[in-house]
């Protein structure tokens, strides 16, 4: 192949591509600089800039309120996320038994079903055993975290179990062999090694819960609406920079995140 | 027996030679996971399923029976055939879009960037991918309304009037695209990073010129990686939620948005359930058809 003729190969991957990944990006970049607009009725180009969309989202109940709950929400079921995957990623990864593949596919299983179906059979079984039993859990806070650990666990299991893998079992052979228990070994040896595998599959299992939409739509309550609900709902009626300014916030926020997840593991992975 | 046999035999069973060890109590530790998953998931699907042979009444909700009816209902009535045949049609679309603008995209990553310019893009392909439904689509509605982006660019080159995008397929198949895309580049990535760039090197310098190389050499190898980004990104694109629903508007109907109308707003619990399933079988035999269909052609393909 010629010179000249690789560099057009090249020219034409290079066009391609930045039309491409501008097409999934600039729709982001464009919400993010109409927040500043002070336009009150959108258009372009802006009459000037100012920061006034960012204090009336705060001022919004729905808004602030809804931040709140998502952002606790999503820490406690990464939290319980955490507490029962971890365990069975250890499992998965290292112990071979009938029905590990069942087992795995279980458990990954959250991930598969869509979230329109998982939530709407989560939202009839609350009622129905709101009927058998009297306990109110759809729009209570335990029904929706209980959703939102059940979107995380996956990303969990999926990310720790990797890194397990990957880890050689022979540096917790040695330790035992030099004397140390099993609760040394787990915290002084293999919990530093897998340490970039648990705080990637923590930020995944959060970032997924926080963004979720089809699960929460089923569980939230009237004074009980997560940010992403929220959003849907004041979409429905209204658009102005408002929008923008809350976008903005969560956006920073994801991006922060992902760069934080890169530092620990290969984001690639977690697809 | 071998001598190594028997000492193998002969070793304390908590520390077996061979990787990975039995232990038996290893299962135990996914039980509580195992539990939590059974009745967050599985135990509501099933009731789900044994909701949808159940008959809808309007007092009381629910009434217990064994009919097919609500089956019979989607099958006879024109209005949710129309939903499932337009989910499915722009299912397709979006996904076959998707697939004509990833490969180059994922190719591009694998084979002419650097290591630290690809993670980098990776990044800013992952970001639009995990910023959530809620405020990709409210970007999307920006760009697309009649006083929107796109409308006051058209404008600086003369184009007056209503672009009126809005609430169209076009609009919904946009968002789709945009959605899916992210999935699918790195779908692909990771399939032709595993592609040994030596054999397109041999093809090239035997004199085959780089579109042969594509489809004789990588797309070939590459095929089954591919089928699994289509898959996944039909899936997905069957179930949209966000897109249709704001993008569409109240009156263009997708699939997953009338589950949820059917389930949480008409409480209409045994043909919202017949819905869900009817939805997740069609896709099921479709992308498994699909697939076995693709595996046949590609072995012989292969050959």
């Amino acid at each position: 192949m010629g010179n000249a003729q690789a560099k057009t190969i090249r020219i034409g991957y290079t066009a391609i591509s930045v039309l491409v990944i501008g097409f999934v990006v600039l729709p982001l970049i464009f919400i993010v600089w109409m927040s500043f607009f002070s336009n009150r009725i959108l258009s372009l180009p802006p009459e000037g800039y100012t920061l006034d969309w960012y204090r009336r989202a705060w001022q919004m109940a729905d808004f602030r309120n809804g931040f709140f709950l998502s952002l606790r929400t999503s820490l406690i079921a990464t939290a319980i996320a955490l507490i029962l995957g971890l365990p069975a990623s250890f499992a998965l990864a290292r112990a071979r038994f009938p029905g590990r593949e069942t087992i795995n596919t279980i458990l990954m299983s959250p991930m598969i079903v869509p979230g329109i179906v998982g939530g709407s059979s989560l939202f009839v079984f609350f009622l129905e055993v709101e009927f058998l039993t009297g306990w109110r859990i759809a729009g209570s806070s335990p029904g929706l975290i209980a959703a939102h650990s059940l979107i995380a666990l996956p990303w969990m299991i999926r990310l720790v179990t990797t890194s397990l893998i990957g880890m050689n079992p022979s540096v917790e052979e040695a330790a035992r062999s030099l004397g140390a228990g099993p609760l040394t070994v787990f915290f002084r040896v293999t919990l530093p090694v897998i340490k970039p595998g648990v705080i990637a599959g923590s930020l995944f299992a959060f970032v997924n819960s926080f963004i979720d939409l089809e699960k929460s739509l089923f569980l939230v309550g009237p004074d009980r609406t997560t940010l992403q609900i929220a959003l849907i709902n004041y979409l429905e009626w209204n658009f102005d920079s408002t929008i923008g300014a809350v976008a903005t916030v969560q956006i920073a926020l994801i991006t922060l995140l992902l760069l934080v997840t890169d530092r620990y593991a290969k984001l690639s992975r977690a697809f | 027996m071998s001598m190594s046999d028997t000492v193998a035999q002969m070793a304390p069973p908590d520390r077996p030679d061979r990787r990975p060890p039995r232990r038996i109590g290893a299962p135990f530790l996914t039980t509580p996971a195992l539990v939590f998953v059974t009745i967050g998931l599985l135990a509501p699907l099933a009731l789900m399923l044994r909701n949808s042979f159940n008959r809808f009444d309007p007092a009381e909700l629910m009434i217990s029976a064994f009919t097919a009816e609500n089956y019979v209902k989607f099958f006879t009535d024109a209005f949710y055939q129309e939903v499932l045949l337009r989910t499915l049609g722009i299912s397709a679309l979006a996904t076959a879009i998707c697939l004509v603008a990833g490969v180059p995209v994922a190719y591009f990553l694998a084979r002419h960037v650097s290591a630290f310019a690809k993670r980098m893009l990776l990044i800013v392909i992952l970001v639009p991918l995990l910023i959530g439904n809620a405020v990709r689509t409210s970007a999307w509605m920006l760009i697309l309304n009649d006083r929107g982006v796109l409308a006051s660019v058209l404008g600086v080159f003369g184009y007056e009037g209503p672009l009126g995008l809005m609430y169209t397929a076009t609009a919904v198949t946009i968002g789709l695209v945009s959605v899916l895309l992210p999935f699918m580049i790195i779908t692909l990535n990771s399939v032709f990073e595993a592609i040994d760039a030596n054999l397109e090197d041999a093809a090239g310098s035997l004199g085959a010129t780089h579109l042969t190389v594509m489809r004789r050499v990588v797309l070939p190898l590459a095929l089954p990686g591919i089928l699994a980004g289509t898959v996944l990104c039909f899936i997905l694109s069957m179930n949209a939620y966000a897109t249709p629903v704001l993008l569409g508007g109240p009156t263009f109907h997708m699939m997953a948005p009338t589950v949820y109308q059917q389930v949480a707003k008409a409480m209409n619990w045994p043909f919202g359930s017949a819905l869900a399933f009817i939805l997740m079988s069609v896709t099921l035999i479709l992308t498994v058809g699909v697939s076995a269909l693709v595996q046949r052609k590609y072995r012989r393909w292969s050959e």
